[in-house]
């Protein structure tokens, strides 16, 4: 395979250019065309109306964590702690109890994730053998005026909901 | 002193002070929402005082109301407190000062006597500005060694550099300037660019002097310190530069005056070269004997140019996203009834002038109105015209900004006084 080669033109070195004048205003008109746009109609904007007007989320975007669960509403974490263990920025802490359902033999009595710690890698949904915790619930914005309630506990975890059907979800890439 | 000449002496004088005052609001609210639709962005909207955001103008109140409560630090390792305070005043008052040489209208003749328009009715004129302008920088220069800090001092002594190349530019372009006008007061100035050229071009400075506008517009971007010369700022490089060290009503005294400068220099540009409050075609005297006809094209012309801007804010004063009961329309609706008020109130004094007193002392005080409007509309196109370079080109590097001024602007000055100097002898 043989190296294709582009060779570029360098700009900036004919008379016209060194005189800057003609390439000033030849600038100007670019950026007065868009403000003569944008003043004349001003619906064309390319910007988001944030807080009103939501981004569109894609199914791959790591949000908030959550906890998933069986059909019946069982916890699925079995409490192996691989999430725990892999967490590079060490936002995760689980305490282990028995479980008495026979769905396994272990269950998380408390599950609190740090959002002001986590980096929101994703490593914790890779490491999860039981797919139990999940960062698909669209959440992208996590703000709070006090520590505590960015201290998510098992019950938040588990009552936030997934923002994507399980068919996006796995076409995502999971 | 009669009563009418301390009334004049208030007005001009509150005009002098005041206008640029008031520009700054105006021209904070344009860079701003300018640079958003160079930029394709929509700018702040969202300040409102009860739903009313003028436009964007609330957010200005925002930010005093931030910058008057926010810390005042003065930096304990400064060593020179008195120049730490001393340098935003001189920046601010230099720069409301230099105001005071520009006339806004004609000689306003009443009962016989002539009233000159500008703040400080004398005649040094552009030596005035030149004087106060070169003064200014001193402010800068201080702020940053003051600081003691090394971004400060850096900023300083980049503004100094700068102020010292090109100064020397903006005076020669000056001096061929007052070759052609014959005279150094600006109200002359202004006087002669009511003239017209060949019969039917409007004699102004920049027709006389394409290449005199040229450099003294570029030299006024310098030094006034606006993109693409503000290097003593130079985010990028030097964090603030000169203005790191200052917080609260300092930085914002900093901040107001780059506006009141940029509008000092806009309203001189437009004094020196695009004819300053003449009307293109119609000179004062034209005006004058003409004041009838002048009152008729305006009771026409201000409800068509209101019906337009209605048209204008109806069409994009809407939220852009669904919204039950959208608050903007009423806003809009709100707006229109007070312009179309404010017209109603204008065209009664227009046609309330043609029916009693056309003619005689209403009709040369309607003729200062006109010309004051022209200078402030004329002046409003030029700091469009700072907003607009300054969103387009990027700043110089230091050694270009040099190269720029020394090696071009200085030998075009030159060369334009020598062509600028044979034709003037020649032709007298």
């Amino acid at each position: 395979m043989s190296i294709t080669t582009k060779v570029l033109e360098r700009k900036g070195s004919s008379f016209l250019e060194k005189i800057f004048l003609f390439e000033i205003v030849r600038g100007m008109c670019v950026t007065f065309g868009h403000f003569w746009l944008n003043l004349l109609d001003n619906s064309k904007l390319y910007v988001r109306h944030y807080p009103e007007v939501k981004p569109e989320i894609t199914p791959r975007w790591r949000g908030r964590h959550r906890l998933t669960t069986h059909e019946d509403g069982t916890v699925k974490c079995v409490a192996c702690f691989m999430c725990q263990t892999n967490c590079p920025a060490r936002c995760i802490t689980i305490e282990s109890g028995e479980r008495w359902d026979g769905k396994s033999e272990k269950v998380p009595v408390s599950f609190n994730i740090d959002l002001l710690e986590c980096i929101y890698c994703g490593y914790c949904v890779e490491a999860c053998p039981m797919d139990a915790i999940r960062m698909d619930s669209g959440i992208f914005s996590v703000t709070s005026y006090d520590r505590a309630s960015v201290f998510v506990g098992i019950d938040d975890l588990l009552a936030t909901k997934g923002a994507f059907s399980e068919e996006e979800y796995k076409k995502g890439g999971a | 002193m009669s009563q009418l000449d301390i009334l004049l002496i208030l007005l001009r004088v509150a005009f002098g002070a005041f206008v640029p005052l008031c520009f700054i609001a105006v021209l904070v609210w344009l860079e701003r929402r300018g640079a958003a639709f160079f930029q394709d962005r929509a700018g702040p909207n969202r300040c409102n005082v009860g739903g009313f955001r003028a436009a964007g103008l609330i957010q200005n109140l925002a930010d005093a109301v931030k910058l008057i409560f926010k810390e005042d630090v003065i930096p304990g390792h400064s060593q020179h407190k008195f120049y730490f305070v001393l340098a935003p005043l001189i920046v601010f008052v230099c720069a409301l000062v230099s105001f005071a040489v520009v006339p806004f209208a004609d000689t306003l003749v009443l009962s016989g006597k002539g009233y000159i328009m500008q703040g400080i009715p004398m005649s040094l004129g552009i030596l005035w500005f030149l004087a106060i302008a070169g003064f200014s920088v001193y402010g800068i220069i201080l702020a940053g060694w003051s600081s003691h800090n090394k971004f400060g001092v850096l900023g300083g002594l980049r503004a100094a550099a700068q102020v010292i190349s090109y100064e020397i530019p903006m005076g020669l372009a000056l001096v061929s300037l007052l070759t052609v006008y014959g005279t150094i007061d600006l109200g002359q100035m202004a006087h002669f660019q009511g003239r017209l050229l060949f019969g039917f071009i409007p004699m102004w400075g920049v027709v006389l002097q394409p290449l005199g506008a040229l450099i003294f517009i570029v030299a006024a971007f310098a030094e006034t310190n606006r993109t693409p010369f503000d290097l003593a700022e130079g985010e990028s490089e030097l964090v603030a530069g000169f203005h790191v060290e200052y917080s609260s009503m300092k930085f914002a005294l900093f901040f107001m005056g780059e506006y009141v400068a940029m509008f000092v220099s806009s309203a001189l540009i437009v004094t020196l070269f695009f004819g300053s409050y003449q009307i293109p075609w119609l000179s004062t005297d034209t005006l004058l004997a003409n004041a009838g006809a002048v009152t008729i094209a305006l009771i026409i012309f201000i409800p068509l140019a209101s019906a337009i801007f209605t048209g204008w804010m109806r069409k994009n004063n809407r939220s852009h996203y669904d919204r039950p009961k959208d608050p903007r329309i009423r806003e809009a609706n709100v707006y229109t009834i007070i312009l179309w008020m404010m017209v109603a109130l204008v065209e009664a004094v227009l046609i309330g002038y043609m029916l009693n007193a056309s003619g005689g002392a209403a009709g040369r005080v309607l003729v200062v109105l006109l010309q004051i409007a022209t200078f402030l509309v004329k002046t409003f196109m030029m700091c469009f015209v700072y907003v607009w370079v300054r969103w387009t080109l990027p700043r110089f590097r230091y050694d270009q900004l040099q190269k720029l001024g020394w090696k071009m602007l200085l030998p075009l000055a030159l060369l334009n006084i020598f062509i600028t100097s044979a034709v003037v002898v020649a032709l007298s």
